[in-house]
């Protein structure tokens, strides 16, 4: 049974210009088509404003559709809703729902009573999930009283603790450090191999997170799913293309844009760094790397090292839409 | 100096942005018109009721402006210690704005500047419809404007001072704040003398209202609006004007001593337990 | 261990427990200072009333009226900022869109919120009619226990559904919620009849006015209280008392199938989960 299945889903959000009195319609989502088998870690990845929270709302019944259908665990979201609720939950990154002036454990325990746990069992959960993320010492602290850290793995327990038929994560290591984030990932696949029923859709902007921990990933900029595969497949569609990271000296006079006009290079990234800069190529062939050195060569430019590299979501991304995910975010900020 | 008009410029400017943000501007004008008419409603329901229609009384005049002029307590002086709920728990911004190069306590009286403006609509169209319907006796050419105008100005800081006060302490309390200002604006009611003579109250709480700025400043307001009328009613007919000033200015003065030092507390003893920018979430 | 899916009525109850259990405990964990705040502040407001009439040579039966008008604001209160309005304050927070989501109803939410809030909401009624006794030696002339009891309840059961259809509206609602309570504030008191008999009011107006559950119930509380409060009662007490049961019924079902319409709305339109106003 397919755990997620959208057809030609899309979402407008009307809005209104308030000095100008103008009407527009932002293209949330469009035309979407996905479908996600149980027992999948499926992710969605995708810049800033790309869709997936508006995904992840029309899934979890929080929103409607302007077009399309879902349905989740068999049922409609629009027909369904009441159906569904019981078989899902959602965690989302930078939360702050709760009230600061219960505990850890009566936040916890409060919502699980609206999931009807009855409450022996739920606190035993919420023991024993508060144990494997790490704040068994603070079951008894009230919420108002945690960092943002803290907040956001009580709010991750929250959301396993009701044994989710499909659950949605929605950016759930935004805030987090670096190794608070390593061990939410880890928790998410150990209750994943520990639940081969279960289903997760994970929405990150993180390539990492995407790579590491989704059986499949979805891109999706500007309202559209653009790829959808396994990331070792998506990946592999670059690998006709040749990357590689070089380390040089100084550019003397020698410019980027000299360097993407060789024919056969597909790519190239220049940052500064300390003494010289580093250039990252993603060339059509390795045929081409010749080219790229005899011409740094030429100018007078010292190679200090030379590295093939391995295609990344990240190369994906790129080659999809033609720039970088903090491109594109930038670009919408503009 | 600069800093202060900076903080408040730029707090006025965010406080009317803020009041002002209504999606429904019908809906804003019916909330403007319908909440100062139905709070006067109410007391000429209950002084109509008992003295069966008698409005042309001085006494009237009395209850319907100290009731119409209070709307300024409620909006200026709530307004102020409502910005500390306000940016604390609902837009989080406080943190921000605390570490800025503001002066905080001038920027919270630049946010209830807008409450102040909102707060007058409210007035002017109690007064407007206390004219048209109830023969309340406000003749224009019969106002002694100046000293309107100044005992309004001074009655202002004298609001702004308790409304800092008010801040001061909204800043140190989480789980009962957000009626604060509200409450304390009810409580004010009953010692002003805004709506009956203080010769009414018990003789042992009289004295409370003696001390209230509030008083004098409703007092002055009614004499300036109604002339010899106004010399019907008891409580202060022993002091001239200028003595009303006088006493309005000191007390006012001394409130303002007061909150300035009382708001230099709270706020430090709210940075030693951490409540400056604490989300209760209640 | 497993969890058997609970049934409907479980859920329910689970669910209103729950949502109470963040109010019963903020009472106790509360600064103390809500006490002042939330009780005798209130009643200094209410005292100012009653100087109003003394003020104007009003008979001192009314001086109880003011002091239950006065308690039972406390109530209105309740139904407007902790529960009307709630569900925009559970928006701002994040906590709207996690109740929905859940499989348990609104209804229950909304409930709980207001089992919660009814302690705090208690407290501060019982304290204003005791200090407005003490203070004003208010002269009560009590009849019938029971039917007080049952005016109370039919009167707290209709005042609750129609918080809860208000809630309903309030899903839709941004900023605009926070001004509709506080408009609703100061129109009630008058047209409910809060410091006066609602009798003074025109037939039409007080009739009018009834469809708000506190202006028959007020009313029936003052008449089953006080001595004289039959003269001033504005229709009997059992033709009241109907009037709050067919209140009760309409605003408890219309609520539900408002709360599930407001739902399905919202959702549509994308208005559970808008952040900041």
């Amino acid at each position: 049974m397919q755990a997620i299945r959208t057809e030609q889903l899309g979402r407008i959000y009307k809005l209104r210009d308030r000095k100008k009195g103008e009407a527009r319609e932002l293209v949330a989502l469009a035309d979407v088509d996905l479908e996600v088998p149980q027992g999948e870690l499926f992710g969605l990845l995708g810049p800033n404003g790309a869709g997936k929270t508006t995904l992840i709302k029309i899934l979890t019944t929080l929103l409607g559709p302007s077009s399309g259908r879902a349905w989740v665990a068999g049922h409609d979201v629009v027909q369904e809703p009441q159906q569904i609720r019981p078989l899902i939950n959602m965690v989302s990154g930078g939360e702050y729902s709760g009230y600061g002036l219960l505990t850890v454990r009566e936040n916890l325990w409060m919502f699980s009573q609206f999931y009807g746990i009855p409450s022996k069992l739920a606190n035993q959960r919420i023991r024993d999930l508060l144990g494997v993320v790490g704040l068994s010492d603070r079951l008894n602290t009230k919420t108002s009283e945690l960092s943002t850290g803290l907040r956001q793995k009580m709010n991750i327990v929250r959301g396993f603790m009701t044994e989710p038929r499909v659950l949605f994560l929605d950016e759930p290591t935004l805030g987090l450090d670096v190794g608070a984030a390593r061990d939410v990932r880890a928790f998410i696949r150990d209750w994943m191999r520990q639940r081969p029923d279960s289903t997760v859709l994970l929405t990150t902007h993180y390539m990492v997170e995407a790579d590491e921990l989704c059986d499949r990933v979805a891109i999706i900029n500007g309202g559209k799913v653009l790829a959808c595969d396994s990331p070792a497949v998506l990946k592999r569609q670059l690998q006709r293309e040749a990357i590689f990271e070089l380390d040089v000296g100084p550019l003397n006079g020698v410019t980027p844009e000299q360097l993407r006009a060789i024919p056969g290079v597909r790519r190239l990234v220049h940052r500064p760094a300390e003494g010289g800069a580093a250039l990252e190529l993603m060339l059509e062939e390795e045929s081409v790397l010749p080219a790229v050195v005899g011409w740094l060569a030429d100018g007078g430019v010292t190679l200090r090292h030379l590295q093939n590299r391995e295609p990344t979501l990240e190369d994906v991304f790129v080659k999809l839409v033609g720039m970088r995910m903090e491109e594109v975010e930038g670009d919408a900020v503009d | 100096m600069l800093r202060a008009v900076r903080s408040f410029r730029m707090a006025a400017w965010l406080g009317w942005q803020i009041e002002s943000n209504w999606t429904d501007p019908f809906l804003f004008a019916v909330y403007s018109i319908i909440k100062p008419i139905a709070g006067a409603a109410i007391l000429v329901v209950m002084y109509g009721v008992i003295t069966h229609g008698d409005f042309d009384s001085p006494l009237f005049a009395y209850i319907f402006l100290g009731n119409a002029f209070y709307i300024y307590v409620g909006s200026v002086m709530t307004g102020i210690s409502w910005a500390v709920i306000e940016d604390r728990e609902h837009y989080q911004t406080i943190k921000y704005i605390y570490i800025a190069p503001v002066h905080f306590p001038t920027y919270l009286i630049g946010r209830g500047a807008a409450r102040f403006l909102t707060g007058s609509m409210s007035v002017v169209i109690t007064l407007v419809a206390g004219v048209l319907f109830l023969n309340l006796q406000l003749d224009p050419r019969a106002i002694n404007w100046p000293m309107f105008f100044a005992a309004l100005a001074a009655g202002l800081t004298m609001l702004a001072a308790m409304g800092l006060l008010l801040g001061g302490i909204t800043m140190q309390i989480a789980s009962v704040i957000y009626f604060v200002g509200d409450a304390v604006a009810g409580a004010l009611y009953l010692f002003s003398g805004a709506i009956f003579p203080l010769e009414v109250m018990p003789a042992w709480l009289r004295p409370v209202g003696f001390v209230m700025p509030l008083s004098y400043w409703l007092e002055l307001l009614r004499r300036s609006l109604l002339g010899e009328l106004a010399g019907g009613f008891p409580t202060f007919a022993r002091f001239s004007n200028a003595q009303l000033f006088g006493i309005l200015l000191g007390l006012t003065a001394a409130f303002a001593l007061i909150a300035a030092v009382a708001f230099r507390l709270c706020e430090q003893r709210a940075r030693e337990r951490g409540m400056i920018d604490k989300v209760s979430n209640y | 261990m497993q969890s058997t899916s609970p049934t409907r009525l479980s859920l329910f109850l689970q669910t209103v427990v729950a949502r109470a259990y963040p109010r019963i405990i903020a009472q106790h964990r509360r600064e103390r200072s809500w006490i002042f705040f939330e009780v005798l502040l209130p009643m200094l407001a209410v005292s100012a009333y009653v100087f109003v009439y003394r003020a104007i040579g009003a008979p001192e039966s009314y001086v109880g009226f003011v002091v239950v008008g006065g308690a039972m604001i406390a109530f209105w209160a309740n139904i407007l900022w902790q529960m009307s309005s709630q569900l925009f304050w559970e928006k701002e927070n994040g906590n709207l869109s996690l109740y929905v989501m859940a499989p348990t109803s609104l209804m229950a939410i909304l409930l709980g919120m207001a089992v919660g809030g009814m302690s705090a909401t208690l407290l501060r009624a019982i304290g204003i009619v005791l200090l407005g006794t003490l203070f004003f030696h208010v002269q009560f002339s009590l009849g019938s226990v029971w039917l007080l009891f049952l005016t109370f309840t039919l009167t707290m059961v209709a005042l609750y559904g129609m918080g809860m259809m208000f809630s309903s509206l309030f899903l839709l609602l941004n900023r605009e919620a926070w001004h509709l309570s506080n408009m609703a504030q100061e129109p009630v008191y008058l047209f409910s009849g809060f410091y006066f008999p609602v009798k003074s009011l025109d037939f039409w107006v007080a009739l009018g006015a009834s469809i708000i559950p506190l202006t028959l119930g007020l009313d029936a509380l003052r008449q089953l209280v006080f001595a004289d409060g039959a003269s001033i009662g504005f229709l009997s007490v059992p033709v009241e008392l109907a009037g709050l049961a067919v209140l009760s019924v309409v605003f408890v079902v219309g609520s539900r199938r408002m709360l599930a319409h407001m739902e399905k709305l919202a959702i549509r339109e994308g208005r559970l989960t808008e952040s900041r106003r």
